[in-house]
C-alpha cells in the first residue's frame, strides 16, 4: 500500500489538473491530457501491472469528468499503460529520447483509439478530419508538455535510481 | 481483466437509467469537481485577461477601419429597426397578441471550460437547487448557446452547440428555410438539409425554428460563413458562424420556461 500511494496522490493530483488548469491550457481546442502523461510516466518507471492499474483508475477518472459514456478512457489508458509499461526494463534513468518518444506514440495511439471506441459507441467521429485537428495536435502538445511533467513524476517515483539528465532539467 | 471491466462499465453505462449507479457517481465527481473547476477559473482569470490585452495590441489600422465601417452600418441599422420595433408594438397592439417570446431565465456564472479535447461542454454554477433540468436551453448574450446535461445540485454542465452530439432545430431568418445545425468535433457549426433551390448567401443570419420543442422559436445561432453547393447533391453545404464564443463567455442564461408560438389573448 505504502509503494502505491505516490501513484494515488499523482492520479488525484492529475485529475485536479485535467478538471481546474487543463482547460485553460487549450490551443485552439485542443486540450492537454494530464492523466495520459502521468499514466505513461508511472507505467515507464514502474512497469505493466502498475501501469495498467494506474491507467484503468486515471482513465476511469477522465470519464466520469466528461460527459460522454463511462468507460471508453478507462478501456485506452489501461492498455496504453500496460504497453508502455512493458519498456520499463529498456529505461535507462539518464536517458531522456526514449521516455519522450513513448510519450508521443502512447499519446498518439491513445487518442486514435479513443477517437475509434467513441465511433463504435454511436459518437460519430470523423476520423480523417479528427486525425488532423484534434489526435495529431494534442499529440504533439502532450509531448512538450512531458517535458515538464515527465522529470518531476519520475524522480518523484524511482528514488532509487537518480535520473542525472533529468535531474538537470527540473 | 481491467480491459474487460472497462468494456463492462461500457455496457452497464448504457443499459442503467438516469438514476444508475454510474450516473449517479457521474453525478458526484461532478459535485466533486465543481469548485475545482471554479478554482481554476477563478486562479487563471488574471492571465487570460492579459493574453486578452496584449492580443488586442495587435490590432491592425485595416482592422480599425473596418471596425468604425461596421460600426456605422450598425449604427443606422439600429435606426431602421427601432422604428419596425414601434411599428411591430403598434400592430400587436391592434391585433392582440401576446408577446412572441416570453422566457423565464437564470444567469448563471461559467466555472468550468471542456475539460478535454474530446467535448464540447462548459460548466455553470447553477443546479438543480436553481430548478434546472437536463435539457434547458442556455443562451449568451449574442445567441444560442446550447443546452443543460448532467445537472448536479450546485452546478450543472451545458453541452454547446459546437459539440457533435448537438443538432438544433434552425431556419434560415431571410428566407425561413428549415434545416438542422450540427456541431463537429472540430468545433465547426453546419446548417443540413436546407435544399440546393433554396438562395443562400454569406452573412444571411440562422435563428431557431421552434421544431422539436427543445429550444424557443428566434434564437440567434448565427450567421452563414459559406453555402457550397456540388452538382449531384440535394442539399447545400452550408457552414455557420457562431453567434457567441463559448469558451470567452463568463456569464450565461438558463431558460427555465419558454412560450415560443404567439397566442391571441384572453377574450380575444
Amino acid at each position: 500500500m505504502r509503494r502505491a500511494l505516490p501513484s494515488v496522490v499523482a492520479v488525484l493530483a492529475a485529475a485536479v489538473l485535467q478538471a481546474g488548469l487543463a482547460p485553460h491550457l487549450a490551443i485552439r481546442g485542443v486540450v492537454p491530457n494530464v492523466m495520459l502523461l502521468v499514466v505513461v510516466t508511472i507505467a515507464l518507471v514502474t512497469g505493466p501491472g502498475r501501469g495498467a492499474a494506474v491507467g484503468f483508475a486515471a482513465g476511469l477518472t477522465f470519464d466520469l469528468l466528461g460527459t460522454v459514456a463511462v468507460g471508453p478512457m478507462a478501456l485506452v489508458l489501461t492498455v496504453v499503460g500496460y504497453l508502455a509499461g512493458l519498456l520499463h526494463e529498456a529505461m535507462f534513468a539518464e536517458g531522456w529520447l526514449l521516455p519522450l518518444t513513448v510519450v508521443a506514440v502512447s499519446s498518439l495511439a491513445s487518442e486514435v483509439l479513443y477517437g475509434l471506441v467513441l465511433d463504435l459507441i454511436g459518437f460519430g467521429v470523423a476520423f480523417w478530419a479528427t486525425l488532423v485537428t484534434k489526435m495529431l495536435p494534442a499529440a504533439m502538445y502532450n509531448t512538450v508538455l512531458a517535458l515538464l511533467v515527465y522529470p518531476w513524476l519520475a524522480r518523484l517515483l524511482r528514488r532509487e535510481r537518480p535520473m542525472k539528465t533529468f535531474r538537470r532539467l527540473a | 481483466m481491467l480491459v474487460a471491466i472497462s468494456i463492462a462499465l461500457m455496457t452497464v453505462w448504457f443499459r442503467e437509467g438516469d438514476s444508475g449507479p454510474l450516473h449517479r457517481l457521474r453525478r458526484g465527481v461532478q459535485a466533486v469537481a465543481a469548485p475545482v473547476s471554479a478554482t481554476g477559473e477563478w486562479i487563471t482569470r488574471p492571465a487570460r485577461g492579459a493574453l486578452a490585452w496584449a492580443s488586442d495590441l495587435g490590432v491592425s489600422r485595416s482592422r480599425l477601419e473596418d471596425l468604425r465601417a461596421q460600426n456605422e452600418r450598425l449604427r443606422a441599422r439600429v435606426a431602421e429597426l427601432e422604428e419596425a420595433r414601434l411599428e411591430n408594438a403598434r400592430l400587436t397592439e391592434l391585433v392582440g397578441l401576446t408577446k412572441a417570446r416570453e422566457i423565464d431565465s437564470l444567469a448563471a456564472h461559467v466555472i468550468g471550460r471542456p475539460a478535454n479535447a474530446w467535448e464540447g461542454v462548459i460548466t455553470i454554477d447553477r443546479g438543480s437547487d436553481d430548478g434546472l433540468t437536463n435539457g434547458m436551453p442556455v443562451l449568451g448574450p449574442l445567441g444560442l448557446l446550447g443546452q443543460t446535461v448532467e445537472v448536479s445540485p450546485s452546478s450543472a454542465k451545458v453541452r454547446l452547440i459546437t459539440d457533435p452530439r448537438s443538432g438544433v432545430a434552425a431556419m434560415l431568418q431571410a428566407t425561413r428555410a428549415d434545416g438542422i445545425v450540427r456541431g463537429s468535433i472540430d468545433g465547426r457549426l453546419t446548417l443540413d438539409f436546407v435544399s440546393v433551390d433554396e438562395t443562400v448567401t454569406p452573412g444571411d443570419v440562422v435563428i431557431t425554428s421552434g421544431l422539436g420543442g427543445v429550444y424557443p422559436k428566434g434564437i440567434v445561432i448565427g450567421e452563414v460563413q459559406s453555402a457550397d453547393r456540388t452538382p449531384s447533391a440535394l442539399q447545400q453545404l452550408i457552414r455557420i458562424t457562431p453567434a457567441s464564443d463559448p469558451l470567452t463567455l463568463e456569464e450565461v442564461l438558463v431558460v427555465l420556461q419558454s412560450r415560443a408560438t404567439i397566442e391571441p389573448k384572453d377574450g380575444e
